[in-house]
């Protein structure tokens, strides 16, 4: 007697049954159909549940629908849903996103998943150049953005619900960029501050404009993410660390030419929120200092006279 | 392990395995085995479950039929609903968008070469939508990286934020990579002799020495960005709730959470200068606890930063030049 099919050869069969069916299977029909199955029934109900969840764990899109006078669920899968369609890649382009997929750390197995579907694996090893972890939730949102579905979830301890536009990635954090239907405004949100499960609605929900640029909309700059009203603030920074402030402030600061000198440079910036900034400075310790607004200068003596009292 | 755990992987290499060998038929199994990352037995074990695939009525006829020359050559026949992958999940698809668009950021990538296309029918095809990766371009990036490409020893300026200082050495540059958000060179240091981690971004100037190195004596992986060492200081924090933030954004040995939901944490501290900008950023949420001789870090960071403040007010006004620079020419490493 041949040996009991394994779970993995079961499986195998049930799939090719589901895809090679004209017509939706009662489960009955499946278990008597399929080895492998145990004859009492809570046993193959249950082994069934199992292998229709590690199928639809693995994006096999199977359906159910009522058969007969309605009183019985039929499963199968349709093919044109299961198959992948043709991409036309050529040689050189599948070459290309296996190197992407090794180049690029994302914390996941999926670009390996997918490079297995499309034809193999990197033949050999290259160097990873970036690491962009990608947060669980944002598969999620990824899907939400493709079908134009509104999705709900906790960012920083509050519930929105938001039309998803657009995925943008920098300075490492991934956002979900989007129309935020609360505040009734364009919100960008990192995905690795997103709290629990993304509830996702339906499908074309909302059309996004059509130029919709995301990242126009992904501000990582902390001191510019606020809703204070914009404030002129003048920095003086020694020489050596001139440089690198501009780098982090971005283009829209300026060099005052008139104030500065050989030694310090005056940096001129917009800014929305003034405690982030008094961390961005207090960042370069005794390198800079702001000069105005006076607000702003006194807010931070008197923070340093806090910590300097503290000892 | 649970059941799933254990036949996914094995279920979904032969979903993919199957549709490939059914379009390159007498493909030889040692090539077939390399690309689904698997040994030649694996890909036996794998051929002789496909032999047992089939549909009603279960005659010879409806099974997967695998031929196999005495050469290794191997062809899948009647696999007519196998004969295509499986579409790929949604995380599937974004990993492959995000890591094509990531590498596609790299500054030197061709905007329009294989991988550009490669994305364009694969977002096409799929109606998948676009992603906007920025990983930035720090100034030194492409100088780095050619050093990098032909193992060129080079002499770098640079700020090192730890330390507060800016210093010269010569460094044999073994990778540059993004992680956390920022370029990263991973070098042997001559003036440390040592492994050490630059930040490209703090890299002010890059002089070529004329000389070259051999490489693959450092071990770097992406994302190595810090390790904390066995001789670097053990501070102990005392954290206000508003500041638990600190336990999980860096490299914390000890967390004790306190009833009223402040937390006493361990960091490994290798520059004092980053432990400074921590509490001064902190201010009231933060308390060093230990050692001792850390106990008025952030309090003499403070003075040194309100001396300056100071220094301004008494000589002509908030807007005038100081023209000094307090304490920066005493400190540094001997």
């Amino acid at each position: 007697m041949p040996d009991a099919p394994s779970r993995v050869e079961r499986v195998l069969n049930l799939l090719a049954l589901l895809l090679d069916t004209r017509r939706a299977l009662t489960r009955e029909e499946i278990v008597h159909d399929v080895a492998g199955y145990p004859p009492q029934i809570t046993a193959y109900r249950r082994a069934f549940e199992r292998d229709k969840e590690t199928l639809r764990g693995m994006g096999v899109p199977l359906t159910t629908e009522s058969i007969g006078d309605g009183a019985e669920l039929g499963y199968r899968v349709r093919p044109e849903d299961y198959y992948l369609p043709d991409l036309g890649l050529d040689a050189e382009e599948a070459a290309a996103l296996r190197v992407a997929v090794s180049a690029v750390s994302l914390g996941s197995h999926a670009g390996e998943g997918a490079l297995l579907k499309l034809g193999g694996l990197a033949d050999e090893a290259v160097a990873p150049i970036a690491s962009l972890p990608i947060a669980p939730a944002l598969a999620t949102l990824f899907e939400a953005f493709r079908a134009r579905a509104v999705v709900r979830f906790t960012h920083r301890d509050r519930l929105r619900t938001v039309e998803p536009w657009g995925l943008s990635s920098k300075r490492g954090h991934w956002y979900v960029v989007g129309f935020d239907r609360d505040r009734d405004a364009v919100r960008a949100f990192r995905a690795d501050r997103i709290e629990g499960e993304v509830e996702i609605g339906a499908p074309d929900a909302f059309a996004a404009p059509a130029d919709f640029r995301p990242d126009d909309h992904v501000e990582s700059r902390a001191w510019l993410l606020g809703d204070e009203p914009a404030v002129a603030v003048r920095v003086r920074v020694d020489a050596d660390h001139c440089d690198g402030m501009l780098a982090e402030l971005g283009s829209d600061a300026t060099i005052d030419e008139a104030a500065s000198d050989a030694e310090t440079s005056v940096i001129e910036v917009s800014i929305t929120n003034q405690a982030a900034f008094r961390t961005f400075v207090l960042g370069f310790l005794e390198h800079a200092e702001v000069l105005e607004p006076p607000a702003l200068r006194a807010d931070i003596v008197a923070w340093l006279e806090r910590a300097a009292g503290a000892a | 392990m649970s059941p799933r755990a254990l036949a996914g992987p094995e279920i979904q290499r032969i979903l993919a395995l199957v549709p490939w060998i059914v379009a390159h038929p007498d493909s030889p199994k040692r090539e077939i085995a390399l690309r689904f990352g698997i040994t030649v037995d694996q890909l036996d074990d794998d051929l002789s479950l496909v032999l047992m695939i089939g549909v009603p009525p279960y005659s010879p006829g409806d099974y997967l039929d695998v031929e196999e020359d005495e050469d290794g050559h191997v062809s899948i026949r009647l696999a007519d609903y196998f004969q295509r992958p499986l579409r790929l999940t949604p995380a599937e698809g974004l990993a492959l968008l995000a890591a094509g668009r990531a590498l596609l950021a790299v500054p030197g990538s061709d905007p329009s070469g294989p991988l550009a296309t490669a994305l364009t029918k694969l977002e096409h095809a799929l109606e998948l939508p676009g992603l906007v990766v920025d990983v930035g371009e720090p100034g030194q990036l492409a100088t780095m990286r050619a050093a990098v490409a032909g193992h060129a020893r080079v002499e770098i300026e640079y700020w090192s934020a730890g330390r507060d200082e800016l210093t010269t050495r010569r460094i044999d540059p073994e990778v540059v990579f993004f992680a956390t958000g920022e370029w990263y060179v991973g070098a042997y240091c001559h003036r440390a002799h040592d492994e050490r981690m630059f930040r490209v971004d703090r890299i002010r100037s890059v002089q070529p020495t004329g000389e070259t190195f051999e490489p693959g004596a450092t071990g770097f992986e992406t994302g190595d960005v810090y390790t904390p060492r066995d001789d670097d200081t053990r501070v102990t924090l005392e954290l206000a709730p508003a500041a638990a933030w600190v336990a999980e954004a860096y490299p914390t040995e000890a967390v004790t959470e306190r009833a009223d939901g402040s937390l006493e944490i361990v960091l490994a501290v290798s520059e004092r200068a980053w432990l400074e900008r921590l509490l001064l950023r902190l201010g009231p949420d933060a308390r060093t606890v230990a050692p001792p001789e850390f106990e008025a870090l952030a309090a003499d960071a403070a003075h040194r930063i309100l001396r300056r403040y100071r220094d301004t007010e008494g000589s002509e006004g908030s807007d005038r030049p100081s023209g000094r620079r307090p304490d920066t020419e005493a400190r540094g490493r001997a």
